[in-house]
């Protein structure tokens, strides 16, 4: 029986969490946010780097907390024989094992899926790595912009005509964890029908080509190998990101030739362009592609004169999807986000509120989700007593030794 | 045997991001059966990449809408394989609907909130009238979109996450910033998500019975896909700015042309610094940085002067090696692959990402699959996408093929 009653669709599935950085701990939030009770081993000896980068208190570290919530901490210190006992049966008691640690390091610890297997046959064992965890190229490692890189993100991302950009160096390791808390999840389902465990190896690479499917596809199909075309589509035109006064940008995609129709009327209109520019080579989409710089040179100088949000405003009444590219103070006050409790308040180890970032779901049966990030062994009690029924005795003589450290 | 073996889903939806989420499903052996417009089916039917010069073939139907043939689509391909299709107009054929309801697990949907309403399927009808369903909406901001978000397509979402004003890392600020890779990454995102919400609450639905009504906004998923920034932004431990670079770390990481494409190198630690040394053979321009300057003492100069001199070198180095030789040193370099990398790529073909199917009027195809190896219920595509209302019946209790019970029997 787990700890908490939260509700939500994941109510009593206990998870094992052997993570580091941002990739599995993001697949553990996804877990806890849906309802698992998802406990952090974590130990003074090893911490991770981001409970201590930057910061002088482990407990009150930004990145950390930002990928931790509704988490539990649990002190046990790895790289003793009896803290691997105390890991072997908190494990024995749990339905899901979460490891991304470096190739090799699950083996060398004794914690590998067949050691695990072998004292919880049902276990859910979730493996992460760059590469995934067999295969000639496993042993390489590398952090979220490699797997970009590798997975043929970063190669569909830049100028037209340029060498590639990539994503913003963030992208990915979430995108990782995602696909990794489907996989589980799955897995799971069968458990549950089935009474089987399994072994589940997720490969970050891979989970980038999978964003990019089609754009492999097209590759299968006609040999087409795909390169980065800046903000341009093969099916919109125009297409595209443009500036707007102070510095700010617009988006506008045009789905069809009654969208174009429509934007061209208000090109037509504008002082700036009416006159000057012949839209009369821009009616129909291979019109359009083929005068793509013309096009957006001709929206460009449109949009540069006016406000971004009144642009907007007047292009969405009109039918066309048009937007802000939302800086990062826009996105932190953005009314629609707050409204939808996107971000919300909840309570951090010592009662304090903290503002944090939500799921990408609503569910009429969720979960409830107002803890923030554990503080290191904050759930110590609960795991070492309630879960593990260690007595005061045991406890003491483990902690003497510095075992549940 | 398939990880959701038995589960029967009906798709709704009509664009990238649930027919993701369906072809997710499917890959997990769920039996997913697509409605699809009489005679004209689902509109990515008529997206890119077509197969140049598509084969005639029985069964191949040509759509009225846009006179594109309706199977000649490498992206619907993709999206739909291992489902079934029928033509039904659901909005004529309320009783049909109902009846498909009253079999099916889950119900995967994209359109607009009064689309699920006219269907009986919004939140509040899901509880009255089908509690034990699992209903799943998908949509760009929510089903209640403010009145400036009414009309999106994934350029405007991704730009509405943060990711799009960040992207690429480092940009320059007189140039516009980019859209995320490919056509469809913010639905892929949100398909992914969805497929989530879906799975864990089939497995609630299992074992109490109860459904669930799901709402995906992509713009949260995109925006969640950020929280280690976008949290501590929020909760004011991060600044805020115009600034592109908000997102962005600094240092010499990067990409970096090569004599056969381009790598990406990234060098944080003096560890990385060292094992960089030994690649390059100690060069002289070496000696003059601090040995702890990438995290001590990172200035735009030394930036710009380490890059230089990583540039000259790769000019005669080939991407695959350079990596290859990297790795075995600690450096952390990469190559930046593309499409035919990836089919070519042994790590591939060991793991058996890309798949071979037959499809009746695309012939003989590669597709690329999921990014995870299970190793009782292996997630494959085992049947291409279905033609344009291929399956006659609607009853599921003897469906014409049950592709989610082929093989897996290992």
């Amino acid at each position: 029986m787990t700890k908490r009653h939260r509700g939500g669709p994941l109510q009593g599935v206990r998870v094992v969490e052997l993570t580091k950085v941002w990739a599995g701990p993001y697949t553990g939030k996804l877990l806890a946010f849906l309802g698992a009770e998802v406990i952090r081993v974590e130990s003074e000896k090893s911490l991770d780097v981001t409970r201590v980068y930057g910061v002088s208190d482990i407990n009150n570290a930004p990145g950390f907390k930002a990928v931790n919530p509704e988490k539990l901490s649990v002190q046990i210190d790895m790289k003793s024989d009896e803290g691997i006992r105390l890991l072997l049966d908190l494990v024995q008691k749990s339905d899901v094992l979460i490891e991304n640690l470096r190739p090799g390091a699950v083996q060398r610890l004794g914690l590998d899926y067949k050691t695990i297997k072998a004292v919880k046959p049902d276990i859910v064992y979730t493996s992460m790595g760059m590469y995934g965890n067999e295969g000639p190229l496993s042993y390489q490692t590398g952090y979220a912009p490699c797997f970009a890189a590798l997975g043929g993100i970063s190669a569909l991302v830049g100028y037209e005509g340029e060498p590639p950009a990539g994503m913003n160096v963030r992208y990915a390791d979430s995108t990782f964890g995602a696909a990794a808390a489907l996989a589980t999840v799955a897995a799971l389902y069968h458990r549950n029908e089935t009474g089987r465990g399994q072994y589940v190896d997720v490969s970050a690479v891979e989970a980038m080509s999978s964003m990019i499917g089609d754009a492999l596809m097209s590759f299968t199909l006609n040999g087409e190998i795909a390169t980065s075309t800046g903000n341009r589509h093969p099916e919109m035109a125009p297409h595209g990101v443009y500036p707007c006064l102070d510095n700010e940008w617009i988006c506008i995609a045009v789905r069809d030739d009654r969208a174009w129709n429509t934007l061209a009327q208000q090109l037509t209109a504008a002082p700036s362009t009416g006159a000057e520019v012949n839209l009369s080579r821009f009616t129909t989409l291979p019109q359009r592609k083929a005068n793509e710089d013309a096009l957006d040179h001709c929206l460009a100088s449109w949009t540069q004169s006016q406000r971004a949000d009144e642009l907007v405003e007047k292009l969405q009444q009109l039918g066309i999807a048009a937007t802000k590219s939302l800086n990062s103070i826009e996105l932190i006050s953005d009314v629609h986000l707050w409204a939808r409790e996107f971000y919300r308040e909840v309570h951090g180890p010592d009662g304090q509120s903290q503002t944090i970032v939500g799921p990408g779901w609503k569910m009429s049966r969720g979960a409830t989700i107002e803890n923030a990030a554990p503080n290191l062994g904050q759930h110590n009690d609960y795991i070492f007593g309630e879960v593990l029924g260690l007595t005061e005795a045991e406890r003491r003589a483990l902690d003497g030794s510095g075992v549940i450290r | 045997m398939a990880a959701l073996s038995g589960v029967k889903i009906l798709e709704l939806a009509e664009s990238v991001s649930g027919e993701y989420c369906g072809k997710l499903l499917a890959d997990f052996g769920a039996e997913v059966i697509k409605i699809e417009t009489p005679g004209v089916g689902s509109p990515t039917r008529r997206m890119g990449p077509f197969k140049v010069q598509p084969a005639s073939a029985p069964g191949s139907k040509t759509s009225d809408a846009r006179n594109v043939d309706v199977e000649s689509s490498g992206l619907f391909a993709y999206l739909n394989t291992g489902k079934q299709s029928i033509e039904l107009d659901l909005l004529q054929n309320k009783s049909i609907l109902s009846r498909l309801l009253s079999q099916v697990d889950a119900v995967i949907d994209d359109h607009s909130l009064e689309w699920l309403s006219a269907l009986g399927l919004h939140a509040t009808q899901q509880q009255h009238m089908h509690s034990g369903l699992v209903v799943c909406s998908i949509s760009n901001f929510g089903l209640e979109p403010p009145q400036d978000r009414l009309h999106a397509e994934d350029l405007n979402v991704f730009h509405s996450s943060g990711w799009g004003f960040h992207t690429p890392t480092g940009g320059d600020p007189a140039l516009p910033p980019l859209n995320g890779a490919g056509r469809f990454l913010p639905s892929y995102e949100a398909g992914l998500e969805a497929a989530l919400c879906i799975s864990a609450a089939l497995l609630a639905q299992r074992q109490t019975g109860e459904g669930q009504f799901i709402e995906i906004s992509k713009q949260e998923v995109l925006a969640s896909r950020v929280d280690y920034v976008l949290a501590q932004m929020v909760g004011g431990d991060m600044n805020v700015s115009q600034c592109r670079s908000a997102f962005d770390l600094s240092g010499p990481a990067g990409i970096f042309p090569c004599e056969d494409g381009f790598v990406y190198i990234w060098l944080s630690a003096p560890a990385h610094w060292q094992g960089l040394r030994q690649l390059l053979g100690d060069p002289a321009w070496m000696h003059e940085f601090p040995e702890n300057w990438l995290e001590k003492a990172c200035t735009p100069e030394r930036v710009a002067t380490c890059r230089r001199h990583l540039v000259q070198w790769l000019k005669t180095q080939g991407k695959q090696q350079a990596a290859e030789q990297a790795q075995k040193l600690g450096v952390t370099l990469v190559a930046v692959n593309n499409a035919a990398d990836l089919v070519n790529s042994p790590q591939y073909q060991f793991r058996e990402f890309f798949v071979g199917l037959e499809h009746p009027v695309l012939g003989n195809l590669k597709y690329p699959t999921v990014p995870y190896r299970m190793s009782e219920t292996p997630a494959k595509p085992l049947s291409p996408a279905p033609l344009l209302g291929q399956r006659q019946t609607l009853e599921w209790q003897q469906p014409q093929t049950q592709p989610a019970q082929v093989k897996h029997n290992d």
